[in-house]
């Protein structure tokens, strides 16, 4: 049996004001609530809303057979409640069929697992407490942050009660001869581990409107006939997962409605389920599902699932990155001694990931996928106005 | 007495210390009952009339086109801001100081335009000179060249008794205005090309400088500094150089009280961010300096060609928080910037003159300056260290936020001595070589 684990990113940083040096101390607001307003309100009619409403009535369709995964994070529902509360209440209304599952992650979307492991901590609580308390729903797999991971993060997320699985990028150099079908175990063989597989994730996420692509147009019988053919070198009975991750945002906003990407979603499950060794899982079901001795992996260096090179540096290669998120943590500690809860709050929406990723330099073929995403003109910009920030979180450090 | 001035910048097209200078000169000139015809780069072909000091700050303004000049009178304007758009003034001009950068489409000059009216040898020769370095692809080259060729219309059709031009983008202007209307020119210097390049620079630029000095009646320096730097690079007759150093007149709605923006010692840079104001020893000052003083915040106020390059040093240097960029700011900003600041530094390769320390001192900030400057010579409540000494900048920095009174005292003392270095002064020479200019351009024709 193959079970596609498909697993939909959801999330919104709040996006910093062009925030200058004579803003400092004048106690202006810090965060562009307009804009993060607009682009909330134009995503949830764009993809959140009337992706909701197809999955819905595609649950209710396949009654039970057809299952996908959710990871939202706390700024993301935080914003849902400011700007679209309709759009929490069509999550809501998703995950009480009980065929959706959510996973745990960092409730600021950052990268505290890198520079901060209490703070990590602090962070995936938050969130599991904030998933119990809207959603009434208890997380047992575990995803960092751009599926950011390392042994080290085994350990971490182990410490936490509950989490049994963890998700991450398929990246080939760790991988090697390795097929990402199948459930493995972390280093220490403690927590499952499951394989983003971009080859075919990658097909739906970015290259489904590309008609440069020699496969365009991607049409959902050739689709599943590749995932048929996944399945001939099993011949042993074991059970696979085919695990298609992506950002919920593919979905009307990075693949407009005009490119029939909700078409395609729609006709994808009953065209897969037609097929008897074929079906829909949950990461949670690794566990269970995983009918064989599964063989440990080791990730000595961190990976991610962001550009060609699957590694931190969309986050983590200039100088301008590294300057302004060790500044950042060094603050942490000070911000957490002064117990000023309003203060601690506006750090951490300064610890989300999309600050520092807008800051990246690369000038390529990744470096356009940042700009898109990107609401200053340059990463000087954005390393200029989020600099300018921290001097004024500290400057509110010793009021 | 009515002059025909040429300058590239004037409030509130302003880049720079040019433009602030010109405001200032202006502004006592009219105040001495000298009328001036202001040109500047603007997109539709006007003139300014000035005729009383208030004028300065109301810029009115006469088109040379008849039809464009009814549709301006009768239009009326929200604001003055919506009418500087009507004329064509950008707030923020492009800075004429990275012409590597800017290629754009070529337009050559027609040289038998320029040579048609020649007469000596001399003169053709100079005319050759101009004319065969104003020429080249760049944005700036060829705004220069729009503007020489209008300054031809306003040459004949105006009437004054001399014209002055300040700085190398209106020398070819002043040398057509002279050719045409027979009257004396002075050109000011305000920097060369060798100040601003912080090297040997644009060679174009260098001859144009050289065609418009030897050109002129008479040549103003800003400084002694600069008037040995156009003697010795430039072989100017020393007999037709005059020095007036600038001055500052603070605005009458200046607010001076100290507005802090940070609990801890703010340490300002104030200008553009080129090779030839030294940021680059501003950085090295604040790494040095936050090692002793991690309170201390240093923020770089401007922009420039070298922006880029030292926000990218400052991030690899980890200055963390402290070392910040503001990038361009209005002069209202300027103000903000200057109240919340305690120490005032000017690390310039080579500056001609100066003008920024000074409005810094009038706000009482204390202010350390490069010896390889004009205004040196006219302060004496200040630092001066050569630009290139980082451990002696550094020093006295530290002494400077270590001991607070100090640093208060010298402020105090730097205001009362900037209070007296009144435009009022200057403008008083510049009369003095206008009058005696024309008598020898009387008695000589």
């Amino acid at each position: 049996m193959l079970n596609i684990v498909f697993y939909f990113q959801v999330h919104q940083p709040y996006r910093l004001r062009h925030y200058n040096v004579l803003d400092i101390g004048q106690g202006s607001p810090m965060f562009d609530d307009k804009l993060n307003g607009e682009v909330m309100r134009k995503v949830a009619e764009k993809c959140y809303l009337p992706t909701n409403k197809l999955l819905l009535e595609l649950i209710k369709e396949h009654e039970g057979r057809f299952k996908i995964t959710f990871s939202i994070t706390g700024t993301a529902i935080e914003q849902f409640k400011l700007y679209s509360p309709e759009t929490l209440d069509s999550f809501k209304a998703l995950v009480d069929t009980g065929h959706v599952e959510l996973l745990g992650e960092t409730y600021y979307h950052s990268l505290a697992f890198l520079y901060d492991s209490n703070e990590f901590l602090d962070q995936v609580m938050m969130h599991r407490d904030l998933m119990q308390q809207e959603f009434g729903y208890f997380t047992e797999t575990f995803r960092n942050t751009e599926l950011i991971y390392q042994d080290r993060l085994s350990d971490l997320v182990f410490e936490i009660p509950g989490f049994k699985t963890l998700l991450t990028e398929g990246v080939d150099r760790v991988l090697q001869w390795r097929s990402p079908l199948y459930a493995y175990k972390n280093y220490n063989k403690r927590i499952n581990l499951l394989f983003k597989y971009y080859q075919l994730a990658d097909d739906i996420a970015f290259r489904f409107s590309n008609r440069d692509w020699p496969e365009f147009p991607l049409t959902v019988e050739k689709f599943v006939s590749w995932i048929d053919k996944l399945t001939l070198n099993e011949n042993k009975g074991r059970n696979q997962f085919l695990n298609l991750f992506m950002d919920y945002e593919t979905f009307g906003e990075h693949q407009w409605a005009s490119t029939g990407i909700f078409d395609f979603m729609r006709h994808f499950p009953g065209e897969v389920l037609k097929n008897q060794h074929l079906g829909f899982a949950f990461p949670k079901d690794a566990t269970d599902l995983s009918n064989y001795q599964q063989e440990s992996i080791s990730f000595p260096e961190p990976v991610s699932w962001a550009d060609e090179e699957r590694d931190l540096s969309a986050w983590l290669e200039n100088d301008m990155q590294h300057n302004a998120i060790e500044t950042l943590y060094e603050l942490f500690e000070r911000v957490k001694a002064k117990g000023d809860p309003e203060l601690l709050k506006t750090t951490r929406m300064l610890s989300t990931s999309d600050h520092f990723y807008y800051m990246c330099a690369k000038y390529f073929q990744d470096g356009d996928v940042h700009k898109y995403f990107s609401p200053y003109d340059s990463p000087d910009q954005a390393y200029i106005y989020y600099i300018n920030a921290l001097a004024e979180l500290e400057e509110r450090l010793l009021r | 007495m009515k002059i025909l001035m040429f300058t590239w910048e004037f409030p509130p097209l302003i880049s720079g210390g040019l433009g602030m200078a010109c405001y200032g000169m202006v502004k006592a000139l009219l105040n001495l009952g000298i009328k001036i015809d202001l040109v500047l780069p603007t997109r539709e072909e006007v003139y300014f009339p000035l005729r009383d000091v208030a004028d300065v700050d109301t810029l009115p303004a006469v088109f040379l086109d008849p039809k464009k000049q009814s549709t301006f009178e009768t239009r009326t304007f929200l604001n003055s801001s919506e009418r500087m758009d009507f004329i064509g003034i950008n707030e923020r001009p492009e800075s004429y100081f990275q012409l590597a950068e800017i290629r754009r489409y070529a337009v050559s000059l027609k040289k038998e335009y320029w040579l048609s009216e020649t007469v000596s040898i001399e003169e053709h020769d100079l005319w050759q000179q101009m004319t065969k370095n104003l020429i080249g692809e760049e944005d700036l080259i060829r705004k220069v060249q729009e503007y020489t060729l209008r300054a031809e219309r306003m040459a004949r059709m105006l009437d004054y008794d001399m014209i002055h031009a300040h700085d190398w983008l209106t020398y070819p202007a002043g040398m057509l205005a002279r050719k045409l209307s027979s009257k004396p020119l002075v050109v000011h210097i305000h920097a060369t090309e060798f100040d601003r390049a912080g090297g040997p620079g644009d060679e174009r630029i260098h001859k144009i400088e050289h065609a418009g000095m030897t050109y002129a009646d008479k040549v103003i320096a800003v400084s002694q500094y600069t008037a040995q730097m156009i003697m010795s690079r430039y072989r100017i007759d020393t007999g037709k150089i005059s020095i007036v150093h600038n001055a500052f007149t603070i605005p009458e709605d200046a607010v001076l009280s100290k507005e802090r923006i940070f609990k801890g010692p703010v340490i300002l840079f104030l200008g553009r961010i080129t090779l030839q104001k030294g940021p680059d020893y501003f950085l090295d000052m604040a790494q040095r300096v936050l090692q002793t003083h991690p309170d201390a915040r240093f923020i770089m106020a401007g922009t420039g060609d070298m922006s880029r390059k030292l926000l990218r040093r400052s991030a690899s240097l980890r200055l963390k928080n402290r070392f910040l960029f503001t990038g361009f700011l209005n002069r209202k900003q300027v103000e903000s910037v200057l109240r919340a600041s305690d120490i005032y530094v000017l690390p310039s390769v080579s500056e001609p003159f100066g003008i920024s320390p000074l409005e810094a001192m009038a706000y009482g900030i204390t202010s350390i300056i490069s010896k390889q400057s004009g205004v040196a010579e006219v302060i004496k409540h200040a630092f001066k260290i050569d630009f290139w000494d980082v451990d002696l900048w550094v020093e006295t920095i530290n002494h400077l936020i270590e001991h607070q009174d100090y640093r208060a005292k010298m402020g105090i003392e730097g205001m009362r001595e900037v209070n007296k270095i009144q435009w009022d002064e200057a403008a008083e020479k510049i009369r003095q070589i206008y009058t005696s200019t024309l008598a020898d351009y009387i008695r000589n024709h």
